[in-house]
């Protein structure tokens, strides 16, 4: 999973070379192979070592704080939403349409990596709502829905339908 | 900008030690665990940081790694690398290991628990050349990573077995002033006992099992 996501991150960012990965340990952490320097591991990490590479320091975010909100969901991806077990799911949906209630991406209004990685790791819970459950996550949906057709960036995933339109109306919760 | 705190929360532990390494100025307002600070989540979460522009940072790797570079201090690829390890192998291994040595009694196990990461960390440590994680100089890596293991390698009673160079290094950090404050504030000099509080509010770490149903690996 974690290298199909880094190959499709590495097409997004246009890089003309694939890099060469392992992995180590019993987790498979994905492994950076170098020309020039010491490996480098861990799923996050690479990311950003690729966008670096790319020259496209701004989905790391242009401020410190954005830097700092960034590097704050790519963690909660692998630290959280990696690990959440069907309990924490619905928390950790209504939190993050909480929390997206008056943004367009993860960052505020710039797409970020963050935006990537997490699309990346939510799908499979996106896959399995049903449309009434999309519908109460409906700002969870409306950024998912947003990522996905950013151009280039779902490459290996299934594309989820989601209604631009409410089917259940309001007072339905 | 502020930061929220609660005593007794060794994910604070790191916050603040970051707080005296960088010497950023920053309000620190102590709170009571059950606190929600940060609107957006439902369970409370601290250390939580409030940045000038009125966003929360809520992971305390994330805040140092700000409070670092504020300070002028980038993260370089070697120390976001410790950084992703703290936060998926480090961390839990710490958190179920306090678990069992705060609330079970069962000091023996912890060594058991940090084995893992700790041969992990040695085999890193001996390989390198400079006397800190990533550089000559303590970065962010050294100032998280210590912060994760002291509660745990401060504590006489539970005699964890740690390798020599994890020792090293530890002793090193430890020597850095800053660390030792901020450890003090957290831990109130009450060792394992001034988290009892914090980790009976907290739910039984789970064990290494993953989210079967929804992992996808081929």
């Amino acid at each position: 999973m974690a290298l199909r996501e880094l190959s499709s991150l590495e097409k997004y960012l246009g890089l003309k070379k694939p890099n060469k990965y392992s992995t180590q340990g019993d987790k498979k952490v994905p492994v950076l192979q170098s020309n020039n320097g010491a490996p480098v591991a861990g799923l996050v990490t690479i990311a950003c070592h690729l966008v670096k590479q790319a020259q496209r320091p701004e989905l790391l975010g242009d401020s410190a704080e954005s830097r700092a909100v960034v590097q704050q969901w790519l963690e909660y991806r692998v630290a959280r939403l990696d690990v959440c077990t069907k309990d924490d799911i619905k928390i950790t949906l209504k939190d993050l349409n909480l929390y997206l209630q008056d943004k367009v991406y993860l960052a505020g209004n710039q797409f970020t990596l963050a935006d990537i990685f997490m699309y990346y790791g939510i799908h499979p819970l996106i896959v399995d709502l049903a449309v009434q459950e999309k519908e109460k996550y409906v700002n969870v949906t409306r950024w998912f829905d947003h990522v996905q057709h950013y151009p280039g960036v779902r490459h290996h995933l299934p594309l989820v339908v989601v209604l631009r339109n409410r089917v259940y109306t309001s007072g339905h919760h | 900008m502020k930061l929220f705190a609660s005593e007794g929360n060794p994910h604070c532990l790191k916050a603040l030690a970051a707080l005296e390494v960088t010497g950023v100025q920053c309000d620190v307002q102590y709170v009571n665990h059950e606190e929600r600070v940060v609107p957006f989540l439902s369970r409370p979460a601290l250390p939580a940081l409030l940045l000038p522009n009125g966003l929360y940072l809520f992971s305390s790797n994330a805040i140092c790694r700000y409070l670092f570079e504020v300070s002028g201090q980038e993260s370089s690829d070697l120390c976001s690398q410790w950084l992703e390890w703290e936060a998926t192998d480090l961390q839990p291994a710490v958190l179920r290991a306090l678990h069992v040595a705060v609330l079970q009694g069962k000091g023996a196990e912890v060594s058991k628990a940090l084995q893992g990461p700790l041969n992990y960390l040695d085999q890193s440590l001996s390989k390198r050349t400079t006397p800190y994680l990533t550089a000559e100089s303590v970065s962010v890596a050294d100032v998280v990573l210590w912060s994760a293991l002291y509660p745990a390698l401060s504590a006489s009673s539970l005699a964890v077995d740690v390798p020599k160079s994890v020792q090293a290094w530890f002793d090193r950090v430890a020597a850095i002033q800053g660390c030792q404050a901020a450890a003090q504030k957290v831990l109130q000099g009450k060792g394992l006992q001034g988290m009892k509080n914090y980790m009976q509010r907290q739910p039984a770490p789970q064990s290494s099992q993953c989210r079967d149903t929804l992992s996808h690996n081929s």
